[in-house]
């Protein structure tokens, strides 16, 4: 045991010290939150200036009610209109041809960012086109629709003899909050689909985290020592089993850390923006499935790394593993629109993908506590026999050099052990 | 303080070491010797339970490899290496931590072996920082830190300049005059002849030579003519009563043939060659290589 911790005091020691783990420690909830939070910021960005659009209304019955409207409801922070609306055509008459040709010139001379073409009646089969260079400022072109889409309704429903202001009664806007019930019945806790999926989300960001960071630098250190054959002097100081242990043992550690700092970061966040992350009460069970999940992506990690001899061979193989890593993420929505799905359920049992599915599941719908437990046995079994098969690949992988094992090998090794 | 018996290791196909047995005594410098190839590394692979031998037993003072007898070893193994990134002193302490050893007790140690080969100023300092023969002394003291009664060195004088050669021979009689046991491995057999009290001489897996080296040496004879001169000593090779001669720049080794008088073969070199020094003594371990096993040292080429 001794030997154990002295390798974990090593391998952690020697890694915290590097420059690598500082930034990663700071960088990497910097790039998460940049990822997450600064498009949306971006996209959702008020304009500064007025944008000048057209429109050809071949209905002849809408253009100035656009206009007016689209002008009056969006202004800019200086009260200035955000949109300053040309009406450049009306009505049936004129060749549409010409108009469109003037029109596309004018919006690649940027006298105008893009206009809107009207065609059919405004009673049947009103269609709608934007035409600009840029199509993606999809604030702009909801805003277009919204005003469409309301103008066209109230003159069909005038048409019909229907009073404007009732058809606006009519038209009630409805959020819908959800409240999720447990199985008792009993309100458990209100929230809304962004909430949990932010928790689930947040859960399995960090797993893969931890798992790829500390399964990478696992493997390296597992290669620098065989390719300097330091491994000879060590394996002739402890047991191969001691090294391995203590590997696992140390960079978990160093894992851990990384994890605490950034849980600390957010606890703050979570403090200072009032925001609910993970409900207390599953945290418990998620953290068990955390480091259940963790130590058998370690053994996985050993078995798949320690036979490999260049960092290149280690670079792939530990993409492969990444790939495993990612099918929850992949599966997230699907899974958090019917987390009682069978299939759901079916994947749930498969031990290295428990963790992370489990993490979509608790916090949307508590799985059933058969479910829990045998999941739990499952991975405890399976980090068993991993660890097992690992510790013997690794006593003999450690000391291979030149050509890598092939599967048969690999397997005779798991079984002479 | 360890015994080989029969021990015998292959690969796939390859035989690697085959029936090898030898013993190495407290205060005793071992020299393993051998070609590159010939099976040292491997036979010192398993001796440190690295290797699994296929057959054999190798014993610590009577007792099979185990936890203790583990820290009963200190190893500096063929190819040079250590954590490129981490600090000297700290790479020093890992390995005595591994070695059960105190740690203010490792840290003094470390700092006198240090002072030894003039690194103590860079205690602090990255490994990658160092000369290769600065980080070779480093590796040295992670595998003598701990007092080992065995050493274990394959090829420690690789790599070092004639000046650090000298030091860790120093050190080596140094070890021994503490009754410690060297074994090291060498291909050279000058430098085995020259350090090492007994020998153990392997070729292609098997032992060919083996015993103290006076009298490995004795057994052999002394009819051999060490010579010195100026000129070119081609000619020296079809001497008649020359059984073989090893030639170089301005020396040879000369194996007579039984029954061969010394005079005659001077008389042959007579005014073909300025002669510095004549002396007829026992044959270097070279020499006696090539008698036992018939074919010249392979030197350069592959590492086992």
């Amino acid at each position: 045991m001794k030997k154990v911790l002295a390798v974990a005091r090593w391998e952690y020691i020697e890694k915290v010290r590097t420059k690598a783990f500082l930034i990663g420690l700071f960088l990497t909830p910097l790039i998460m939150i940049g990822m997450g939070v600064l498009p949306g910021l971006l996209a959702t960005q008020e304009d500064r200036a007025s944008k000048s659009i057209g429109i050809i209304d071949r209905t002849g019955e809408i253009g100035a009610a656009f206009i007016e409207r689209l002008q009056n409801n969006y202004t800019l922070p200086s009260k200035s209109p955000n949109y300053l609306v040309q009406l450049l055509a009306s009505g049936p008459t004129g060749d549409l041809e010409q108009q469109m040709a003037r029109a596309d010139g004018m919006v690649k001379d940027g006298a105008i960012e893009g206009y809107c073409l009207v065609r059919g009646t405004t009673l049947a089969d009103t269609t709608v086109e934007y035409r600009s260079l840029a199509v993606g400022d999809f604030v702009l072109q909801s805003r277009v629709e919204e005003t469409l889409r309301t103008i066209v309704a109230e003159r069909r429903a005038m048409l019909r003899g229907i009073d404007a202001n009732l058809l606006r009664e009519l038209r009630v806007k409805l959020d819908i909050h959800t409240t999720k019930l447990s199985k008792t019945g009993e309100k458990e806790q209100e929230g809304d689909f962004l909430t949990t999926f932010f928790s689930a989300y947040v859960f399995m960001m960090m797993l893969f985290t931890l798992i790829v960071g500390s399964g990478q630098a696992l493997v390296r250190s597992v290669i620098e020592e065989k390719s300097n054959r330091i491994v000879e002097v060590l394996v002739s100081s402890c047991s191969p089993t001691e090294l391995m242990a203590g590997k696992v043992l140390g960079l978990s550690g160093l894992g851990f850390t990384q994890i605490t700092f950034w849980t600390l970061l957010g606890v703050a966040a979570t403090v200072k923006f009032g925001i609910q992350i993970v409900p207390p009460a599953n945290a418990a069970i998620l953290i068990i499935y955390f480091i259940l999940g963790y130590l058998l992506y370690a053994g996985i990690f050993i078995a798949a790394g320690s036979p490999l001899t260049t960092e290149q061979a280690a670079q792939q193989v530990t993409s492969y593993l990444v790939l495993i890593l990612l099918i929850p993420i992949v599966l997230a929505f699907p899974a958090m629109k019917s987390p009682d799905a069978l299939w759901i359920r079916i994947l749930t049992f498969i031990p290295v993908l428990t963790p992370t599915m489990m993490a979509l599941r608790i916090p949307i719908q508590m799985p059933e506590p058969w479910e829990i437990l045998a999941t739990i046995g499952l991975m405890v079994l399976s980090i068993w026999g991993v660890m097992v098969a690992a510790g013997r690949i690794f006593r003999i992988g450690i000391l291979m050099t030149g050509k890598g094992p092939n599967l048969a090998e690999l397997l005779r090794w798991i079984r002479t052990g | 303080m360890l015994s080989v018996q029969h021990l015998r290791k292959t690969f796939s196909t390859v035989v690697a070491v085959d029936d090898v047995s030898f013993d190495v005594q407290r205060g005793e410098i071992f020299g393993l010797l051998g070609p590159n190839g010939a099976g040292k590394t491997t036979t010192i692979r398993a001796i440190l339970n690295i290797l699994l031998p296929d057959s054999g037993i190798i014993t610590f003072d009577g007792q099979p490899f185990n936890a203790q007898t583990r820290n009963l070893v200190g190893y500096l193994p063929e190819e040079r290496g250590l954590y490129r990134k981490s600090r000297l002193l700290d790479t020093i302490l890992y390995f005595s931590d591994l070695r059960g050893m105190p740690r203010h007790d490792a840290k003094r140690k470390a700092m006198l072996w240090l002072e030894r080969f003039g690194l103590a100023d860079r205690a602090n300092r990255k490994v990658e920082e160092l000369s290769k023969g600065n980080q070779q002394k480093v590796q040295f003291i992670t595998s003598v830190l701990h007092n080992p009664p065995l050493l274990i060195m394959d090829e420690p004088f690789t790599g070092l300049d004639p000046v650090n050669q000298l030091l860790f021979q120093d050190v080596f009689q140094e070890l021994r005059q503490q009754g410690k046991a060297i074994i090291f491995s060498t291909h050279q057999m000058d430098q085995a002849e020259r350090l090492s009290d007994s020998l153990c001489l392997i070729n292609r897996g098997r032992v060919v030579l083996g015993g103290s080296v006076r009298e490995v040496k004795q057994r052999y004879g002394s009819n051999t003519l060490h010579v010195e001169f100026e000129g070119d000593g081609e000619f020296l090779r079809s001497v008649p009563g020359v059984r073989r001669a090893m030639v170089y720049a301005n020396a040879a080794e000369i194996d007579l043939a039984p029954d061969v008088k010394v005079s005659s073969v001077i008389h042959d070199m007579n005014g073909r060659l300025e002669l510095r020094k004549l002396e007829l003594r026992e044959p270097s371990l070279q020499s006696i290589f090539l008698q036992v096993v018939g074919e010249p040292v392979v030197t350069g080429g592959t590492p086992s």
